[in-house]
């Protein structure tokens, strides 16, 4: 990531995912903090991966409400690896979910979780701690 | 819309006899007025007299200013038999029946919970047992969105937020042993086409039990807004073809479940979602309008069709405002029914309503505080006149309801049923002078947002433009806004927050993998079993009552009795009306 260029973030939510409201919020909340953002909305975790690529974004954004965010994390950092953007890439994942599965999508190579009364600052600040250590790394 | 008026214009023309007998006499007013200018001047501080009224920021509030203190002077025209009334008698501002919660108590509907459907007839019993005195089915997210549980999308979602149905015989195993002929049960399919193809597994369920359909009370949801706006999805149909399917699951079941009520205009999501408390009301009832439009269209008489009609509200935490608006939404529903479309019978006229207290008002911050607004919110609720309800539970902010935190929501009706004595009196606020005025401003309110909706071109047109959409976002984003600057107060979430806020040691609902194995193992075996020319033959007949002008409802009966499974609905549905994009947010 070049200093002076845009974050590109894209916002998305597994298929089936029916609250859209966090989505919406956070889209808002990073491009008043001059976020480039790209909203896909409901997909598969294959298409994610794959726009991912295509929109050559440097974080992927997934909100989750309805549960299931550990088997539908894992397949999606799999894919991530198969499209070869797993490493390059910073995955973070915001919404509801019991307390201990954000040690199992940190575990899994998740980025940075947060929950549904993040702040826009906090958010904007995860994302780029989570690329500084990108680069670092 | 009647020859193209509004239902503002309409009221302005029918209600025009003045029959209205002030409670005020002039005389008394004006000596009010003097001690009030005096009292203001001399009494009131300066400060107070410049900030004399206030304008609360709340989470989904509607930013109505409040004044210092009301009088008689807040509302001078006061018509007491003409605006309020007795309760049971028109326009039922203070209540659909006369002696209200002494008749008969509140129905105590707590949501049923997450996991497979064994899992979920224990919990439904587990609440009647605890003197639960209805059922709310609660789906899961796969058969919410219409998914087969073995379809890629379900991947990860089976037994989320709610149980998972596939096929007829799932339907069995949630109500096995459940005297579906004497507890009534709301099955919570939010959209028509969810309803149309769940609720006839629930009906054939039955007839597979011997109970006539005739015994069968309950209710769905069925409402286009659900499925076209507040849903986020992979794939829609158009507004046009949901509202064309919310009518024909009416017209089925009106005919032929009678006690069911096949329509619960649904204000809840979409407020939760993001909207005021009038937007909610103003969309609601826009699309109960719409209905009864397109149902008069269709040659059924209104009594018809209005008299089991029911809505579903959210209620937060500004105490006031929301008795008020349920008082407020009864009035005016009253005046549409009476006067936009001539109904006789007085259940037409009934604004009868679920109400769930607000999840978007808990926080994740210190959970126990949520047992607090949540019993606050349904305190309103009884006092605004409810006729059913559902307590959110304190972990609401982590996962779907806990068992222990779905039974403190039931405590909390109890406790507020048998110990605060709150129920004894009708309408208590009734008289009130701010509850009086808040529920004038409120009604004139709900009617300027639906005289807006129907200047440009009704609810299906508002929704397929995208600007309740784009409504919807805006106020998401103004009131994010107001969080961030701290504008809106939340305890412990931006006002008095802990220094570090722990997660409490709470014990909340997982996601049980094993849920998503069992239902493919359920549906391979019974894709080998069931007889497959039936399955071909009842779906070809849907999609041909997509295409023509069959009742889908019926054609979907005779798919469920064929073992047809959700998914496979599903696409009948978009293979033959063909799928819609949604309009943006932005």
């Amino acid at each position: 990531m070049t200093g002076s260029k845009k974050i590109r973030v894209l916002l998305a939510q597994f298929p089936l995912e029916t609250h859209t409201k966090g989505m919406i919020t956070v889209a808002g909340m990073l491009r008043d903090a001059g976020m480039e953002v790209v909203l896909l909305g409901n997909a598969l975790p294959a298409v994610i991966a794959r726009a991912a690529v295509q929109e050559d974004v440097d974080v992927v954004g997934i909100s989750s409400y309805c549960g299931g965010e550990l088997v539908l994390g894992e397949k999606l950092l799999a894919l991530a690896r198969e499209e070869g953007i797993r490493q390059e890439v910073a995955f973070i994942l915001g919404g509801i979910f019991p307390p201990d599965n954000a040690v199992g999508l940190m575990k899994l190579g998740f980025a940075a979780t947060f929950p549904p009364s993040a702040k826009a600052e906090e958010i904007v600040a995860g994302i780029k701690k989570a690329l500084a250590a990108k680069s670092a790394g | 819309m009647t020859e193209g008026k509004t239902t503002r214009q309409i009221l302005q023309e029918k209600e025009t006899s003045d029959n209205s007998v002030p409670l005020y006499n002039p005389a008394a007013l004006k000596k009010i007025k003097e001690d009030f200018d005096g009292w203001l001047k001399e009494t009131v501080s300066t400060a107070d007299r410049e900030n004399w009224t206030a304008t609360p920021h709340n989470i989904l509030g509607s930013e109505l200013p409040r004044e210092l203190i009301y009088s008689p002077l807040s509302n001078p025209g006061f018509d007491y038999l003409g605006r309020l009334a007795f309760s049971g008698q028109e326009p039922y501002t203070r209540g659909l029946h006369p002696n209200m919660y002494r008749g008969r108590t509140f129905t105590m509907r707590q949501l049923s919970g997450a996991g497979a459907p064994e899992y979920i007839n224990q919990r439904l019993k587990m609440l009647l047992e605890h003197g639960a005195t209805g059922i709310n089915l609660a789906l899961d997210v796969a058969t919410v969105q219409m998914f087969d549980s073995d379809e890629p999308e379900a991947l990860g979602q089976v037994g989320t937020v709610g149980v998972p149905i596939d096929f007829t015989d799932d339907m069995a195993v949630i109500f096995k042993e459940i005297p579906i002929d004497k507890i009534s049960a709301s099955i919570v399919t939010h959209y028509p086409r969810n309803t149309a193809i769940v609720f006839p597994m629930y009906l054939v369920m039955a007839e597979r039990r011997g109970v006539p359909w005739e015994k069968l009370a309950g209710s769905v949801q069925n409402d286009f807004i659900m499925e076209n706006l507040v849903r986020g999805a992979c794939e829609y149909i158009s507004p046009k073809d949901s509202f064309r399917i919310q009518c024909d699951n009416i017209e089925f079941i009106r005919e032929r479940v009678p006690r069911w009520n096949y329509v619960t205009l649904n204000g809840y999501n979409l407020r939760e979602f993001g909207t005021s408390g009038i937007t909610e009301m103003a969309v609601g009832l826009a699309n109960g309008i719409a209905t009864i439009e397109e149902m008069l269209r269709r040659g059924h008489d209104v009594d018809f069709v209005a008299a089991r009609l029911a809505f579903f509200w959210s209620l937060g935490s500004d105490f006031f405002e929301e008795v008020a608006r349920l008082r407020a939404v009864r009035r005016l529903w009253y005046r549409i029914m009476k006067h936009r479309f001539g109904a006789k019978n007085p259940r037409s006229m009934w604004m009868r309503c679920h109400v769930q207290t607000s999840g978007g008002s808990l926080t994740r911050e210190e959970p126990m505080n949520n047992i607090v607004r949540s019993a606050y919110q349904a305190l309103a609720a009884i006092l605004g006149g409810c006729q059913s309800l559902h307590v959110d539970s304190y972990d609401e902010a982590y996962s779907v309801p806990s068992e222990e935190g779905s039974l403190v929501g039931l405590r909390t009706q109890q406790i507020i049923e048998a110990e605060s004595q709150a129920t004894q009196v009708v309408d208590p606020l009734g008289g009130s002078f701010y509850v009086e005025k808040l529920t004038n401003e409120i009604e004139e309110k709900i009617l300027n947002e639906l005289d807006e909706i129907e200047k440009r071109g009704g609810i299906v047109e508002v929704v397929a433009d995208g600007w309740l959409h784009k409504k919807v976002a805006a106020y998401i984003e103004a009131q994010q806004k107001q969080l961030d600057e701290g504008q809106i107060k939340v305890v412990g979430r931006n006002y008095h927050r802990a220094a570090d806020p722990k997660i409490p040691e709470i014990a909340v609902h997982h996601y049980d993998e094993a849920t998503g194995q069992q239902m493919r193992d359920k549906l391979a075996a019974l894709r080998q079993r069931r007889n497959k020319s039936q399955v071909i033959k009842t779906l070809e007949a849907l999609k041909q009552a997509c295409r023509g002008d069959g009742n889908v409802f019926a054609a979907c009966v005779d798919c469920a009795r064929a073992d047809v499974t959700e998914g496979e609905m599903r696409r009948a549905f978009t293979d033959a009306m063909g799928t819609w994009s949604a309009p943006g947010y932005m």
